[in-house]
């Protein structure tokens, strides 16, 4: 059967595929600035480049902004916008607003390199105070993000418009399980719209002397953070679902119903668990400690839950087209498809970047790590690993569909995420281990005048080394994908050879899956583990937890 | 009414509901959350609103019958 998603894309109109396009050489050049930011911040961690730390920091906003804003959110507006056209299959309604959200965020972007490059911003670990030194260079800076928040605001619009348009037609009953994804990942695009603008529209205000004093912004900043953390989150699993039925053609095996109510959950149990955000505030009552303890082991479950969805309808469906063995199975998946390398990738690293999770928002860890390398050791396993690859995977079936050249030596690419995912694991174990040892994360050089431990050093030119791994296969891989954009002359050769198409045909009666369940019992106990192993770690170290503004 | 609407009116609800205790929370700065999710729980609301509606026959030249 033909892949639904390919054909709907590649008959979009002209408007439309523009709009794509440009959206995704955006996205793929903040993402290329941020690998320059982050590989040379690393490589400068690592002892491998000499730069005065104020250039350090100046690379390492760079990277944050280019990457952990831009890069995800613009990638994020354009695949939502396309896959909801695609659902529609006629093209998006209410376009100027779908441009005019681009627009926006693209001078955000702006606004905030501009920021970066005029000296060091305010975020959300300065002082408020440090503000009145620079009010120019903060007004410029939270403009960016303001405007970055009011394209998220206007945006998503045109998608969930895109999305109705049938039903409001009388054409459509119900929306399919991912048109109700779709429409819920808009909204709560809007939603972190509105946190952006809330965050930062009172120190541009401040700035240009029409507002208060934005004494609390660190404040401001836990709120935009927690729905920067879990929207990327909830978009890589709607993608999954997306990619695995064009890569395969399966859909779930327990029905749209419960897809959606998965989906849904996504939005009833990412707020409630903002909380752990909180757990170095002093002044937190205990109950209310324990209280988000309890609600942040509930953080996964949708995410889990969509895991074992995709991995178990996969499973059935291959052990029904003569897949054997508790693993074999997997052979029979289309990894020849760089996407399928990515999807992956993804899925062992948010195994990875759960776990690890999980050990620094326990409350008693959180103090002792937060502050640490064990940070950006672990969630560059999410960042990179998960949600970046699986964009990425997106843009690759997303950009040749949409009238742009076939996918750039796919044999060779889909060797790039395994790379990338090669160099994050030694970045992750060098991070980790080194935020174990003590090592702060928000210092370019900690080398303290050779004072501080051998190891330390030791562990982060591993970091920088494992960095440029990854840098070099995501570049690689990313302009490979960009590639993509340029327009072809002859008609695309179809991406078939490389997929498989198991929707249509009969699923075998009493097949069994059990690779999801094992793998989320495998993350319990590793993340058991990994928490016993910082408990004994902290506890055998001459060091008192005490609270400060991290993360 | 059908699923969508029913799965979206809940998480109006949830957040409706969390933002007023994040309002009323005694510690803490927790007005901003109060002031995001009662946003998203309104704009929810909104949506859920949207799900309701329904045209009964196709219009001629409607925005997504534009190229």
């Amino acid at each position: 059967m033909a892949d639904i998603y390919t054909e709907r894309l590649a008959a979009l109109p002209r408007h439309d595929r523009k709009l794509l396009k440009s959206m995704a050489a955006v996205a793929l050049s903040a993402l290329v600035l941020g690998i320059l930011g982050g590989v040379v911040t690393a490589a400068a961690r690592g002892g491998f480049l000499d730069i005065i730390p104020a250039t350090g920091y100046r690379f390492l906003t760079v990277h944050g902004v280019s990457i952990f804003f831009y890069w995800l959110f613009t990638a994020q507006a354009a695949l939502l916008l396309g896959f909801a056209a695609a659902e529609n299959g006629r093209g998006l309604v209410w376009r100027g607003l779908a441009w005019a959200g681009f627009v926006l965020m693209l001078a955000g972007f702006g606004f905030s390199l501009t920021g970066s490059y005029m000296g060091t911003p305010l975020l959300y670990d300065g002082a408020p105070e440090l503000g009145t030194d620079d009010p120019s260079g903060l007004l410029v800076f939270n403009l960016g993000y303001s405007l970055l928040g009011l394209g998220l605001l206007v945006l998503p619009a045109s998608a969930i418009g895109t999305l109705l348009t049938p039903r409001w037609q009388a054409q459509q009953e119900r929306l399919t399980a991912v048109g109700f994804a779709l429409f819920a990942w808009a909204g709560f695009l809007m939603v972190t719209g509105f946190a952006a603008l809330y965050t930062f529209l009172p120190g541009a205000a401040w700035a240009l002397g029409i507002g208060a004093f934005p004494a609390d912004h660190g404040t401001r900043w836990h709120i935009v953070f927690h729905n920067m953390h879990y929207l990327p989150l909830m978009a890589t699993v709607i993608l999954w679902y997306v990619l695995v039925r064009s890569l395969t053609g399966v859909t779930s095996v327990f029905g749209e119903r419960f897809s959606k109510i998965v989906f849904s959950m996504y939005l009833v149990f990412v707020p409630p668990t903002s909380l752990y955000h909180m757990f170095l505030e002093p002044d937190l009552p205990g109950a209310v400690r324990v209280a988000g303890s309890l609600l942040s082991l509930f953080v996964s479950v949708p995410t889990l839950t969509a895991f074992l969805i995709i991995v178990a309808s996969l499973e059935v469906h291959a052990r029904s087209q003569g897949g054997r063995g508790l693993f074999g199975w997997m052979r029979m998946l289309p990894w020849r498809h760089p996407a399928m390398a990515s999807i992956g990738v993804a899925v062992l690293s948010m195994a990875l970047g759960i776990t690890f999770a999980f050990v620094l928002i326990q409350g008693d860890l959180a103090p002792l790590l937060s502050d640490t390398f064990f940070v950006p050791g672990y969630f560059h396993f999410f960042t990179v690993g998960t949600v970046s690859l699986t964009l990425l995977a997106a843009f690759a079936v997303v950009l040749p569909a949409i009238g742009g050249r076939a996918l750039w030596r796919p044999g060779l690419l889909r060797w790039m995420p395994w790379l990338a995912f090669a160099g994050l694991l030694v970045f992750g174990a060098a991070g980790i281990a080194a935020g174990y040892m003590g090592v702060p994360r928000r210092v370019i050089d900690v080398a303290y005048q050779s004072q501080s431990p051998a190891l330390w050093m030791v562990l982060m030119a591993a970091v920088g080394a494992g960095g440029a791994v990854m840098a070099l296969a995501l570049t690689a891989f990313t302009a490979a994908v960009a590639a993509s954009l340029w327009p072809q002359r002859e008609p695309a050769p179809s991406h078939r050879g490389m997929t498989v198409a198991w929707d249509g045909h009969a699923l075998r009666p009493g097949a069994s899956a059990w690779v999801g369940p094992i793998s989320v019992l495998v993350i319990l106990i590793a993340m058991y583990s990994f928490t016993a192993l910082g408990f004994e770690l902290m506890q055998s170290l001459p060091v008192t937890a005490s609270g400060g503004a991290a993360h | 009414m059908n699923e969508d609407f029913a799965l979206v009116v809940p998480v109006a609800l949830v957040w409706a509901v969390l933002a007023v205790v994040y309002a009323l929370a005694p510690w803490g700065d927790m007005i901003g959350y109060a002031w995001v999710w009662g946003f998203g729980s309104a704009l929810f609301l909104g949506l859920s609103t949207l799900l309701l509606r329904r045209r009964k026959s196709d219009r001629a030249g409607s925005p997504a019958a534009k190229p």
